[in-house]
């Protein structure tokens, strides 16, 4: 399983924005000796547009990303709702269509968060990263309720050397980023993320980490302009040993 | 087509069934096909003293955490003296004089109150169906007194059914509800309460009442007493067993017989 | 924060949040009965409950004509009335009818959705007869003149002073704040009201067919006085709030009881379905069977789903967003997320576009809820009617620019090198909006919802493509493959 070749799908807000998350990913990868490759093809999963109702668009999205993917022997991407989008929308966007339906599934049935591969497929949960610091877990909800992924980031931060975990309350309630919520609906969503923080700020940890960047922008969005000084990373920047640590 | 008729057009149609095409009840057995009662009617009709002991204290432990007060007596001479010190404590919440209301159940009646309080400011009311005053008796009555025909030990919850002669409203409307309960009819839970309901012909209007009435509507703060009771006493009544006695018998259990002052009939006179 | 155009949704959302009352409340009204409940379906004993009660209304819902006319063959047989009503209109004209026929004055109501949905409130007032809640909660926001904010508790919004205030001015009593005390109050005060009323008007929990009677909680006693006292009883249900059999009946109830308020049952659970037995009590039972809008959402695969829910709130009791919000913003009978798919579908998917679109799709809803509706999946539906609009909605198109701009995206995602242009572009014109701490603080147009309070990380100079490219160029075999990738995409 180790040698399986991982098609890294970096979702977009990564690539264009949070290009050192996709990097991390690879380093950690590389170290793992893990091969993999890049499609370069890849643009966006269509979740926007199926989250604002907008399905034959995100139906086109989900073709395109098919077509780049669809001969990949397993695919790995580092944020849970892009995959939530994968695995569970896909099948409900080609329900009238057999034969995309089926391409859909088997494209879905190889798709996965970064934790839940290391954890559930390669049995993976020391990764030989480093860091040194406290931290705090953002359960992301499409990886946590969507996928059920729970306590596989919680094992792998348990495995970093030198790294303690601290729960903060209500970890799993949404951070209030939403998608286009955000944007349409900003002071529900700010209230949202500013209760997120006071919970991040209350456990004392020096960062908090997830495993979806989005949710991580809006926290880092909120936290930068109320001049917290609290790190926000992606899981893949700690297992890859690249964070700095939080110097406590 | 009238409004009804029409109305259950719209239905089919949104089911994608004809419009016109009545689906008779008796076509679709299964949707009323309940799963089988008998194991739990068998379990409770198995129960000797033994099990009815143990299903007592689950009782008594659920009536404390929902705020019910509870008396275990062994005979019905045991049960009035409870009532008649119960009623001297009692101030009315709604009238001056107490009056009490009692449902129409020999056990209630072998507690013989209207004897206790002949000589008190106790006015004492059974609730014959065909009383055209009781309607002021019971919301006059500060306590209502009741005889259970079902009970669930793991809530504590008491079923009342009404019917002629046990109005709904005599563990409603006064201040205090006093239930006068027989060890034997207690069940474990909600389950066996629907199984002993299922066999009942003609199920009557019922209510499964669970600790005095409550609110939590202002902060969040629990207040015992909104619109019914403020109090709920259960008055756990286990007799010695005799030798032929079952669990849940259809008829309610004729207590009275094992008294020696039985009163001369059931349908006492009131006092005050 | 101010932007022009600000929806009532947004208004009442503001000042939800602005509320410290309704935040202290419902902070701690969620922490302990929707994590609560959270907590309950995983300790369950019995894991599969909810999957059968789920099963069993949803084979209620396809036979739904069968078993209504067995409820009402039933309840007539116990010498109850049924009215069939279409639409809330009919509902309310026939309840006012009731109402004239007995000549009623009073009618004291127990707490019901349906009746606020069918608005049958104002009718009866507007004949000049006096409508009291009896419900504490109903009761309190009634004399404040408000809609109540939360299923189970209506008056979360307010807190004991501001109680206080209310009963001091319109109850004409000592100004208090102690609950046990403004609870007293209103229990003299509603006493009256309950025993001197000619109508008792409530709604119903589940109605079971087998035995032709509907069954009602509550805690308070004010149901069992309103079904019980005046001489009449009309109860007006939604045509789906019913089970075929006391067995589905057990079950759903003790989901609805634990998923409300954590209790393995409330204090009054009563089954009537006909007059009562002895005189003074109540001797006209009428049963209204109401499908306003109903059948539709029937009729719609993607929706029926939504007429599974019990009303237990327990969705109300996780929503981050009602959470925050409160009960107000949702603007209908029903609030939080189940107020959210389902006002849509009864009174408007575009009058109500706001609530299909004003939630984080979370899915905490789904999770909590006692027969595990997916909410989520159905407000993704609503979307998809405002996105393009329907005819059998009847809803229009919600913003065709926002089409417009999604189908410029298709384009571009669709289309690799246009896409990648297209960052490159966007990463360029951010440049002058760039602050000293590497944050995009200030933006214009609709993105400014996320700047007035969150700094925006920019788009990155290189993006992780070019990165990889620069470390990976790419090897013939590689290059071919792409190419085939790309040749496959229909566009």
């Amino acid at each position: 399983m180790a040698n399986t070749t991982v098609s890294l799908f970096i979702q977009c807000l990564v690539d264009s924005m949070f290009p050192e998350v996709g990097e991390a990913m690879v380093t950690l990868f590389d170290r793992l000796g893990i091969p993999c490759r890049f499609p370069p093809d890849q643009t966006c999963c269509g979740q926007p547009a199926f989250n604002s109702g907008y399905r034959r668009e995100a139906a086109d999205a989900a073709r395109h990303f098919i077509a780049v993917f669809e001969d990949a022997e397993v695919i790995v991407c580092p944020s849970g709702s892009c995959v939530h989008m994968v695995r569970h929308a896909y099948p409900l966007l080609f329900a009238d269509e057999p034969a995309m339906l089926a391409r859909a599934e088997a494209v879905a049935a190889r798709t996965f968060e970064l934790s839940q591969y290391l954890v559930d497929q390669l049995g993976l949960v020391e990764v030989g990263a480093s860091y040194h610091g406290t931290v705090t877990y953002h359960d992301s909800c499409h990886l946590s309720r969507g996928l059920g992924v729970i306590d596989q980031p919680r094992q792998l931060l348990k495995g970093v050397e030198g790294l303690t975990l601290i729960e903060m309350r209500d970890s799993d309630t949404c951070c209030g980023f939403g998608g286009t919520f955000s944007v349409n609906y900003p002071e529900i969503s700010t209230a949202m993320v500013d209760t997120k923080i006071d919970n991040i700020l209350a456990s004392g940890a020096g960062a908090v980490v997830g495993c979806d960047i989005s949710c991580l922008m809006n926290i880092l969005g909120r936290l930068s302009r109320r001049g917290e000084p609290v790190q926000v990373l992606h899981l893949a920047q700690v297992l890859a040993g690249a964070g700095q640590g939080g110097g406590q | 087509m009238n409004s009804e008729e029409k109305f259950f057009a719209t239905v089919r149609t949104a089911l994608g069934q004809a419009a016109d095409g009545e689906r008779p009840a008796k076509l679709f057995p299964q949707l009323f096909a309940s799963p089988d009662p008998r194991p739990a009617l068998a379990r409770i009709a198995a129960r000797g003293p033994a099990e009815l002991a143990e299903l007592a204290e689950t009782l008594l432990a659920a009536a404390t955490e929902n705020r019910i007060t509870t008396y275990q007596v062994s005979s019905l001479a045991e049960a009035e003296a409870v009532v008649v010190e119960l009623v001297r404590q009692t101030d009315p919440e709604f009238s001056h004089t107490r009056h009490l209301l009692c449902h129409d159940h020999p056990d209630i009646a072998g507690l013989r109150l209207w004897q206790r309080f002949s000589r008190e400011s106790v006015a004492v009311h059974t609730s014959f169906s065909q009383d055209q005053q009781l309607r002021e008796k019971t919301i006059a009555a500060c306590i209502g007194i009741t005889a259970p025909e079902i009970a669930i030990a793991e809530t504590a919850t008491l079923v009342e059914i009404s019917g002629p002669g046990r109005p709904r409203s005599t563990s409603l409307v006064p201040s205090i509800h006093v239930a006068l309960l027989r060890s034997e009819k207690l069940v474990a839970d909600l389950e066996e309460a629907y199984a002993l309901l299922g066999q009942r012909q003609q199920l009557d209007s019922f209510v499964f009442v669970t600790g005095p009435s409550k609110t939590a509507d202002i902060e969040a703060t629990l207040v015992h007493g909104a619109h019914g009771p403020c109090e709920l006493h259960i008055i756990l009544l286990s007799e010695p067993t005799l030798p032929g006695d079952t669990a849940h018998s259809a008829q309610p259990a004729e207590s009275a017989k094992q008294r020696e002052d039985t009163p001369e009939s059931t349908a006492p006179p009131e006092a005050g | 924060m101010n932007r022009p155009s600000q929806s009532n949704y947004t208004r009442e959302a503001i000042k939800g949040i602005a509320s410290t009352t309704l935040q202290t409340n419902l902070r701690s009204f969620q922490e302990r009965l929707g994590q609560g409940a959270m907590r309950m379906w995983v300790e369950l004993a019995d894991p599969e409950k909810r999957r059968r009660v789920k099963a069993s209304r949803m084979r209620t819902l396809d036979h739904l004509d069968i078993i209504l006319a067995s409820l009402a063959e039933k309840v007539r047989a116990r010498g109850g009335r049924v009215y069939f009503a279409e639409t809330a209109q009919d509902a309310s004209d026939y309840i006012l009818a009731v109402a004239r026929k007995n000549q009623v004055k009073r009618v004291v109501k127990g707490k019901s959705m349906t009746s606020i949905e069918i608005g049958v409130d104002p009718v009866l007032e507007a004949a000049g007869i006096e409508v009291v809640e009896t419900d504490l909660g109903e009761y309190i926001v009634q004399l404040a003149g408000e809609p109540p904010s939360h299923i189970i508790a209506p008056c979360i919004h307010l807190d004991r002073r501001q109680i206080g205030r209310l009963f001091a001015d319109q109850l004409g009593i000592d100004y208090s704040e102690d609950p046990p005390t403004l609870t007293r109050a209103a229990r003299h005060a509603l006493r009256e009201k309950l025993l001197s009323a000619e109508m008792g008007l409530t709604g119903c929990n589940l109605a079971c067919a087998e035995t032709g009677q509907i069954s009602l909680v509550s805690n308070e006693g004010n149901i069992r006085m309103a079904t019980t006292m005046p001489p009449v009883h009309v109860a007006v249900m939604g045509m789906e709030r019913v089970v075929a059999t006391m067995a589905e009946h057990r079950e759903t109830l003790q989901l609805l009881t634990r998923g409300a308020v954590l209790q393995k049952i409330s204090t009054y659970v009563s089954f009537v379905g006909g007059p009562a037995d002895t005189p003074g009590e109540t001797r006209e039972f009428h049963l209204v069977i109401v499908d306003n809008g109903r059948s539709k959402i029937l009729a719609d695969p993607e929706f029926r789903e939504v007429l599974a829910c019990i009303r237990c709130g327990a969705c109300l009791n996780i929503c981050p967003v009602y959470g925050k919000i409160g009960g107000h913003a949702y603007a209908s009978a029903y609030c939080g997320p189940i107020g959210a798919v389902v006002s849509p579908l009864l009174e408007g998917i575009n009058k109500h576009a706001d609530l299909c679109k004003g939630e984080t799709l979370c899915g905490a809803c789904k999770e909590v809820c006692p027969v595990e509706n997916d909410l989520p999946r159905m407000l993704s539906a609503l979307r998809h009617k405002l996105a393009y609009g329907s005819d059998q909605w009847d809803t229009r198109q919600m913003n065709p620019a926002e089409a417009f701009a999604f189908r410029l995206w298709r384009h571009l995602v669709t289309r690799p090198a246009l896409y990648r242009a297209g960052l490159r572009l966007a990463a360029l014109l951010q440049r002058p909006f760039i602050g000293k701490n590497r944050m995009i603080s200030r933006m214009v147009g609709p993105a400014a919802g996320w700047t007035d309070s969150r700094d925006l990380p920019p788009i990155a100079r290189q993006s992780f493509a070019a990165r990889w490219r620069q470390k990976h160029p790419p090897t013939p075999d590689v290059a071919k493959k792409t190419a085939e990738n790309s040749g496959e995409e229909k566009v």
